[in-house]
């Protein structure tokens, strides 16, 4: 049987940012399965809809640029088969494009998030803590990881702020973070690790994935 | 709006999909085109509720209608409860999100008697006052159906009207009453005179109990003119034409029945003695093999599940069952879908039946023998031989089954040591058989768990006059079934907590009084009574003792086939004489053949207009 690799560029916005990873998988998998696209099964006793999500996105986090590999088994036009998908997705998820994946998951090296904070300590004051806890030489916090249980780690050289813009009661924050295999920090460490380091309780907070980015700055695709 | 206020809060909770909606196929209507706003509440967790079929069929049923709309609503987890209580959320509904108290109807479905305490909970929760009697005509109308409300006392303080029976016309009838009476500005004493004329549907406080000295009914009588002496369950004659969704609503997260499911038949033909089940949703009605074939596609489609489950108290009673299997799996087979029929009955297993099953998928196998011996089996008149079960795991294990799990119950009516030790004795059987099969994998173990549950006493049963075994007996009991297994290894045994089935006994046979008891328990923090992680048996014993209550007397008393049970004046077309008849006929360890092959008579057949079957 013919396989088709396939990536989908997708958006996950509104109540569709409270479905975890885990429950994504099956989510996507009844959507392709209502949508009759001629999906790739795996073969064996047990044969499902195989998927890959090449980077996780953390739950409340809203994104335009999330990815999902999948394979069909004849040639489809893309387009068609982006608009299939459309038409049985739930609220909040929607297919943007559908293309030959073109990086290995493993070249994903970083992501860029905007993050929007609201507090009754307001901009100026966030602001100001901000660049205090970024002239800090040292940002020490735990952080948990599969194989070696809590670690210390060192933040601060991972937080590559872009740029920091109050906005009537916001303060947006434009950052950079790594992510993949080799170290992924996402946007609840930032959130957490200055919400900790100012002592600000944050009323409202947005946060979106805005880029995944390979090593050298270009897009994966 | 709440929208933003509960955004803000589910990071901080487990699995925040369940509370947020905008689930694939939920429906969301302009509210400002709707006659009558219906609170479809189920009185646990998001992950249970909506495994449950009658709240899905009742769900689209309403939303058909233009002018209805009925949205869904669960109780909140500690973790969520705790926030929502914290940051003045009130019991919200999961499509519009606009707060339950708004609703002309909140509608409980009760399952099972450890969610009453949850009913309470989520009353107040949305702000309400609990008891109906301090619920003024702008408030809700709060009304309740499902099994439990065959005997619905212990929570008449708290539920408007409760809806006996099948609710697809009840329910439309009844909204359709409401919506006309409001129209008028009725009063709620008015709507309720109103419903109660309606068939089916019960107010409870137009009933007065009186007691006898030692505690037993004396009289119940109505105390409105609209209240008649009997209320009669609605019974769906055609279940072949009645409404069934053609979508479910699909969760973001797993819950416990995650898959597609077609109602196969309703009834039992069976009459096991202990089922109450078997009995409160009779007559027995089927579908065609082309409607459960036309229903099954049209939900895999509309939902994308990998599985389907043909549901029903006993499928393998379905008179076409081979042939619905057979025409279903073709379309199974070829979309990946996994086909399972979760009730089958040990005498109908057979090897075209298990090929037809494993076709896709194997897992184990489940029956349930319930008791260990021929003469304890033929008391509950669970009609299966020793010699089918052996039959049945043959074939199974033929077939290259590995694993068998058995449900019996312990403390049934005239249960002896020897009936316990005879649950031992089969286990041990049923390994030697497959160890003794020539043609099973080497090397490949036999897993046989075997499950027990405390035996409860339910209304509308032959054993509603039967005393429960009391806790100490019930721990003899257990330690004599674990003294009796010889091997740990190949048989391994599980109980459920004992300490639940006392609670489920006093609530399913208690009366009015019981209220109280309820009412304090949850006032003392109880709640989601049926999670071990959270059910307090020293808590709802305590209540019972500051108000004097014997639970003795609701769970561990016989009853005299003449004293007046608290449900007496519900009328589930089972006839109090057949109950004595085959209560009789149980201690006697007689059997009653199946509905199918002979008619017991236990009025049923009335309901029908002459016969549940086309001759008997």
């Amino acid at each position: 049987m013919e396989k088709i690799n396939l990536r989908a560029v997708f958006e996950k916005s509104g109540r569709a940012v409270f479905i975890s990873h885990l429950d994504l998988l099956r989510t996507m998998q009844r959507a392709i399965k209502r949508s009759k696209i001629p999906v790739w099964y795996s073969q064996g006793f047990n044969p499902h809809i195989y998927l890959n999500f090449p980077l996780a996105l953390s739950l409340g986090v809203t994104s335009r640029t999330e990815f999902m590999d999948f394979s069909v088994t004849e040639n489809v036009d893309y387009d068609r088969i982006r608009d299939m998908l459309n038409e049985k997705m739930p609220e909040g998820l929607r297919i943007i494009s559908v293309a030959e994946p073109v990086h290995p998951n493993k070249d994903i090296v970083f992501a860029e998030y905007i993050i929007r904070f609201r507090s009754e300590a307001g901009t100026e004051k966030m602001r100001e803590e901000l660049e205090k806890m970024m002239a800090l030489p040292v940002i020490e916090i735990d952080k948990r990881s599969k194989s070696k249980g809590t670690v210390k780690l060192d933040v601060k050289p991972h937080f590559d702020i872009i740029k920091a813009e109050a906005e009537g009661d916001a303060l947006t924050v434009f950052i950079r973070l790594p992510a993949g295999l080799k170290l992924n920090i996402n946007s609840n460490v930032f959130v957490d690790t200055f919400s900790a380091v100012s002592g600000i309780q944050f009323s409202n907070i947005y946060a979106e994935r805005t880029k995944i980015l390979l090593s050298d700055g270009e897009n994966f695709v | 709006m709440l929208k933003e206020k509960i955004e803000n809060l589910l990071p901080l909770v487990k699995s925040p999909s369940r509370y947020i909606g905008g689930e694939l196929n939920s429906v969301v209507k302009d509210k400002s085109k709707i006659d009558v706003r219906f609170a479809f509440c189920f009185p646990d967790s998001y992950d249970v509720g909506m495994s449950h079929l009658g709240m899905k069929i009742l769900y689209f049923l309403k939303n058909k209608r233009d002018n209805f709309w009925c949205e869904r609503v669960f109780a909140p987890w500690l973790d969520f409860e705790e926030l929502m209580r914290k940051n003045n959320i009130p019991l919200y509904a999961l499509e519009s999100l606009d707060p339950v108290k708004e609703f002309d109807f909140i509608g409980f479905t009760i399952q099972y008697e450890l969610c009453y305490t949850n009913i309470l909970n989520m009353i107040d929760l949305a702000g309400l006052p609990v008891k109906s009697k301090d619920r003024t005509d702008d408030m809700p109308i709060v009304v309740a159906g499902g099994p439990c409300v065959c005997n619905p006392e212990p929570l008449a303080d708290f539920i408007d009207l409760f809806i006996l029976g099948e609710g697809e016309e009840v329910n439309l009838e009844l909204m359709d009453l409401y919506a006309h009476m409001k129209k008028q500005r009725c009063s709620k004493k008015e709507f309720l005179e109103a419903a109660a004329e309606i068939e089916g549907i019960y107010v409870p406080s137009f009933y007065d109990v009186s007691y006898n000295e030692d505690g037993t009914i004396q009289s119940v009588t109505p105390n409105n003119s609209h209240a008649s002496e009997t209320v009669r369950k609605r019974i769906i004659k055609d279940l072949d034409s009645v409404f069934y969704p053609e979508d479910f609503v699909v969760p973001y997260c797993e819950i416990v029945h995650d898959r597609a499911v077609v109602e196969v038949l309703r009834g039992c033909i069976r009459g096991c003695r202990f089922c109450q089940a078997g009995f409160i949703y009779r007559p027995f009605r089927e579908k065609s093999s082309d409607t459960i074939c036309r229903q099954t596609r049209s939900l895999c489609e509309s939902t994308g599940y990998e599985e389907v489950s043909l549901s029903s108290l006993s499928t393998s009673d379905l008179t076409d069952i081979e042939e619905t299997l057979t025409r279903l799996s073709e379309y199974t087979a070829e979309e990946k879908i996994n086909l399972s029929l979760p009730s089958m009955r040990i005498d109908r297993f057979s090897r075209e039946l298990m090929e037809e099953l494993s076709r896709i998928r194997r897992s184990g196998l489940t029956f349930a023998p319930e008791a260990g011996t021929q003469r304890l089996r033929d008391v509950i008149n669970k009609n299966i031989t020793e010699e089918e079960i052996m039959r049945a795991c043959k074939i199974a294990f033929e077939g290259g089954y590995t694993a068998v799990k058995l449900y019996f119950m312990l403390g049934l009516p005239t249960e002896t040591d020897e009936d316990i030790i005879g649950i031992a004795k089969l286990a041990e059987k049923i390994a030697d058989l497959y160890y003794n099969n020539p043609g099973r994998q080497k090397g490949k173990h036999l897993q046989i768990s075997i499950s027990c549950a405390t035996f409860v006493p339910k209304p509308f049963t032959p054993f509603e006059f039967e005393p429960q075994a009391t806790g100490e007996e019930i721990r003899r009991k257990q330690k004599l079934l674990l003294d009796s297994i010889h091997s740990r290894k190949r048989v391994t045994v599980s109980w459920h907590n004992y300490k639940v089935s006392i609670l489920e006994a006093v609530l399913a046979r208690g009366d009015r009084r019981l209220c109280d008891a309820v009412y304090e328990a949850w006032k003392e923090g109880c709640k989601f009574d049926s999670w071990d992680e959270c059910y307090d048996y020293d808590k709802w014993a305590e209540v019972f003792e500051r108000l004097g209550t014997d639970l003795s007397f609701y769970a561990h008393r016989a009853r005299s086939y003449d004293e007046i049970a608290p449900w007496q004046h519900l009328d589930y077309f089972v006839s109090r004489d057949f109950l004595v008849r085959e209560n009789k006929k149980a201690h006697e360890a007689g059997t009653t053949p199946d509905c199918r092959t002979k008619c017991a008579g236990c009025g049923l057949s009335k309901a029908m207009g002459g016969a549940c079957f086309g001759k008997n």
